[in-house]
């Protein structure tokens, strides 16, 4: 799958650059623009549109006691 | 020595006296001899070093002070495991005159064991940077055709140990390092539970992401790498206070009444494999049934929904990482980890807190599915090795792969060789396993592995 178009403007992508503070040549932001696609379509599949219960925690879950007695 | 053994087999020569660690070490490197420079699997070979620990080995066991099975077994660890007063480079420009003080935990813990370490072994760059021909050192190709990708980011691994250079190796896994290049090659590769192996003193791509873990030849043989390499690290704050079994003795106590899932939709809905790797993963199936066991298919999240979580956790950590050196010596990097993580500069805060979030949740409905069965199967990969040149910058994000899920989920994960393609290139089956139940997946793969005969097949150097 060839990356999606990017939907933020070139104009836009280079003050994100510019806030980066990465020392990109043209070429190289050139690279990088046309892989941003990329970039906003695993945003937009992880943020699931918004819709997550807003309860929904980070923490890590694992509970290893449960099964093998030895966790501390 | 004509044939190259497995640990296993090398272990009980040694023990028996039929074996000398010298002459095992002595083959290993003519081996490497004859053929390295076809391959490229190593950065550094410690030939000297190499010898003279095979020696003390020897002297050792002849005096009775055998220490167990990886006593005199040739080995060689990824060039992100950091080596006391050996560089260590990550296959890097930027590290390629680094000379750790200390031994990563994990190489410490093998040299216990007894490993004669024959040298460290080509990675992509940090882990991370793919095949690439602009680095200090060129990238490993793979035995069965040196055209092929040997996968990676384990690629020196992989490589060395389906060439027979080392018995061995250990590699570093946070979206499918150890278990990919384990089913291009042929080999046997366990990523563990998260927390079971620690990650000290080896190079962090993605913290919440990475483990470390064996490839060798066989299922039996990571069990007795496993062994040395599983156990508590007050120094890994991801280290977990577990009791570590005895994997070797778990191995043969079968799959009869064992539940399994199949994730069909993983490769028949949500990801398209070649032909011969469904047909392959069918036939695995059918052995896995015929061993006794009950096999369902389950429904997970969707495969894309596990790589975007993955990928935007291990490109957002990595750039966390690497950001102070990306903003000095960006042109210092090769342009596949340039690529692939300098967009890590474009996620924002909020898209990386959306991500351990949808890791939660995706947690929760993996531990759900694991309720209902003991182990998952599917697919390594879903395709045989492809050629070098077929594998660009963005590759991992074009396609989602069969092996993250279980980096986001942490759980642990076994490719075993289940075949092999029209061309004679391996094919791969994945077995994954609930929380530290690291043993019934090792146990589970070495009755597949001793059903079928695909490690009969070496590949023609």
């Amino acid at each position: 799958m060839p990356a999606p178009n990017p939907k933020i403007s070139r104009d836009d992508f280079e003050s994100l650059v510019r806030r980066s503070g990465l020392p990109l040549s043209e070429s190289q932001k050139s690279e990088l623009y046309g892989a941003y696609g990329y970039v906003e379509a695993i945003a937009e599949r992880v943020r699931a549109g918004g819709k997550r219960p807003r309860e929904v925690e980070p923490a890590v879950i694992f509970k290893p006691a449960a099964k093998t007695g030895g966790a501390p | 020595m004509t044939s190259i053994p497995t640990i296993a087999g090398a272990a009980a020569a040694i023990a028996e006296g039929r074996l000398s660690p010298v002459a095992l070490t002595e083959a290993c490197l003519e081996r490497i001899d004859r053929h390295e420079a076809k391959l490229n699997a190593f950065i550094r070979l410690e030939r000297e070093g190499a010898l003279a620990s095979a020696r003390a080995a020897e002297a050792e066991i002849k005096a009775g002070r055998r220490r167990g099975a990886l006593h005199g077994i040739p080995f060689a660890h990824k060039d992100i495991y950091e080596t006391a007063g050996i560089p260590t480079t990550c296959h890097s420009k930027l590290l390629q005159d680094y000379v750790p003080a200390r031994d990563a935990f994990t190489v410490a813990r093998l040299a216990e064991a007894g490993i004669v370490m024959l040298g460290k072994l080509a990675t992509h760059e940090f882990a991370v940077g793919g095949p690439s021909f602009d680095l200090p050192w060129p990238p490993a190709r793979n035995p069965w055709a040196r055209e092929h990708f040997p996968g990676g980011s384990s690629s020196g691994t992989g490589a060395a140990v389906a060439a027979g250079f080392v018995l061995g190796g250990t590699g570093s896994c946070t979206g499918g390092s150890i278990r990919l290049p384990a089913a291009y090659c042929g080999l046997a590769g366990i990523k563990p539970t998260y927390g079971l192996v620690s990650r000290t003193g080896i190079q962090p791509l993605a913290f919440t992401l990475d483990h470390s873990g064996p490839l060798a030849w066989t299922v039996e043989d990571c069990a007795i790498l496993l062994q040395a390499m599983a156990g508590h690290d007050p120094a890994d704050p991801a280290s977990a206070k577990v009791a570590i079994p005895d994997y070797r003795a778990g191995l043969d106590g079968g799959i009869k009444g064992q539940r399994i899932g199949v994730i069909r939709h993983f490769f028949e809905k949500d990801m398209t494999v070649a032909p011969e790797v469904g047909a392959a993963m069918e036939a695995s199936i059918g052995v896995l049934r015929q061993l006794g066991a009950s096999v369902r298919d389950v429904t997970l999240p969707p495969l894309q929904d596990w790589n975007a979580c993955g990928w935007l956790i291990l490109v957002t950590e990595a750039y966390t990482v690497h950001e102070p050196w990306l903003r000095t010596r960006y042109n210092d990097y090769g342009k596949n980890f340039r690529d692939r993580i300098g967009l890590g500069a474009f996620f924002t805060a909020a898209d990386y807190i959306s991500a351990i979030r949808f890791r939660r949740e995706l947690q929760e409905q993996m531990a759900k599915v694991m309720t209902e069965v003991d182990l998952l199967v599917l697919p390594t990969a879903a395709v045989p090795a492809p050629r070098l040149t077929e594998v660009g910058s963005y590759s991992s994000f074009e396609t989602p792969n069969f092996t993250m899920p279980f980096n986001v989920s942490g759980l642990p994960a076994l490719a075993l060789c289940n075949g092999f393609s029209g061309t004679g290139l391996p094919l791969s089956l994945q077995i994954v396993g609930r929380p530290f139940e690291d043993a019934l997946v090792l146990r589970a793969g070495h009755a597949y592995e001793t059903a079928t005969s695909w490690k009969v097949r070496r590949p023609a150097l």
